[in-house]
């Protein structure tokens, strides 16, 4: 029960924060140059994109080991979760600007206005990088998460739904969800992949863990009150 | 040719910030492997050390990125 939740809470906020990101560039496009190539664009990264948690991911459940799965899966969560904690602590602690989708879909818009004379491809380019690119960290949750916690169903359904609930939201308001706490959400996700990468890495070292999957929030608290100190540390005035 | 690049370093990017840092924890990995399945040593002091050894290179790791961004200059 724990495990479900967990894998199917990774790959929702995982997912919910990399759409945002996905929707503003999608969403600059589309009011900007029309909706037609930027929709097509999407609708292209989705379908590689989906084909690729297919193909890994039947690739992962069916052909490597578990110990193996985990140990090499546990690790890149790890790596994976630890980049993002340590950009939202710096964000968080000051040092690193926080990321703007306001500032992010000016930029887009500004971009196309210089090549309104080209053709319409533009958009269709754009909008599919911009999806794929942002899509790909999706996958790897989704994947990761899934592959290694043997409940896969559970981590699309959390994909396909944090997708389907920002993109209703992006519809409804037709601009960037700038109020979406994004550094704060990466900073959940970031916890919660770095505790599963530390547990799925230990056990394909052979290691149990105390409590089993309960031992997750112990980790959780570890590198929240890391993070946090870390923070604190960064805020410290320098004395001179 | 560009997007396939631009694919390429941002797969990279999903798991590597910084070089030495990535080299880091997969020396912690490692060790924590080698400890439990190569020396048999009893699981959790294993664990405590290899969570506390993260935590640490996580706090060492943001104060030095840190220290670097506000460096004048």
């Amino acid at each position: 029960m724990y495990t479900q939740l967990f894998t199917f809470g990774a790959a929702f906020l995982g997912s919910a924060v990399e759409s945002t990101e996905a929707l503003t560039i999608v969403l600059a496009v589309g009011l900007t140059r029309g909706w037609r190539s930027p929709l097509y664009g999407t609708v292209a990264a989705l379908a590689t994109l989906s084909v690729l948690v297919l193909l890994f991911g039947q690739l992962i459940v069916l052909r490597v080991p578990e110990t193996t799965l985990k140990l090499i899966i546990g690790t890149l969560l790890l790596l994976f979760g630890l980049r993002w904690l340590h950009k939202a602590v710096l964000r968080s602690a000051g040092v690193v600007a926080m990321h703007d989708e306001g500032r992010v879909y000016q930029q887009t818009v500004n971009e196309l206005q210089g090549a309104l004379a080209q053709q319409d491809w533009v958009g269709f380019v754009i909008a599919f990088k911009g999806v794929f690119l942002e899509g790909i960290e999706v996958v790897f949750i989704v994947v990761a998460v899934g592959g290694t916690s043997r409940y896969f169903p559970e981590a699309v359904a959390g994909g396909l739904i944090a997708m389907l609930v920002v993109a209703v939201a992006g519809v409804v308001v037709r601009k960037p969800l700038a109020r979406v706490p994004e550094n704060t959400l990466k900073y959940a996700v970031g916890v919660i992949l770095t505790s599963l990468g530390t547990f799925w890495a230990a056990e394909g070292m052979g290691a149990s863990w105390p409590l089993d999957f309960v031992s997750i929030l112990f980790l959780a608290a570890v590198y929240l009150g890391a993070s946090q100190l870390a923070v604190l540390l960064v805020r410290r005035p320098v004395m001179a | 040719m560009r997007f396939i690049r631009s694919a390429g370093s941002e797969i990279i990017g999903l798991f590597v910030a910084d070089w030495v840092q990535t080299a880091v924890i997969i020396a912690i990995v490692a060790a924590g492997w080698y400890a439990v399945s190569g020396l048999h040593a009893t699981p959790l002091p294993v664990l405590v050390v290899l969570v506390l050894l993260l935590a640490g290179q996580h706090v060492w790791f943001a104060l030095a990125e840190a220290r670097r961004v506000k460096q004048p200059g």
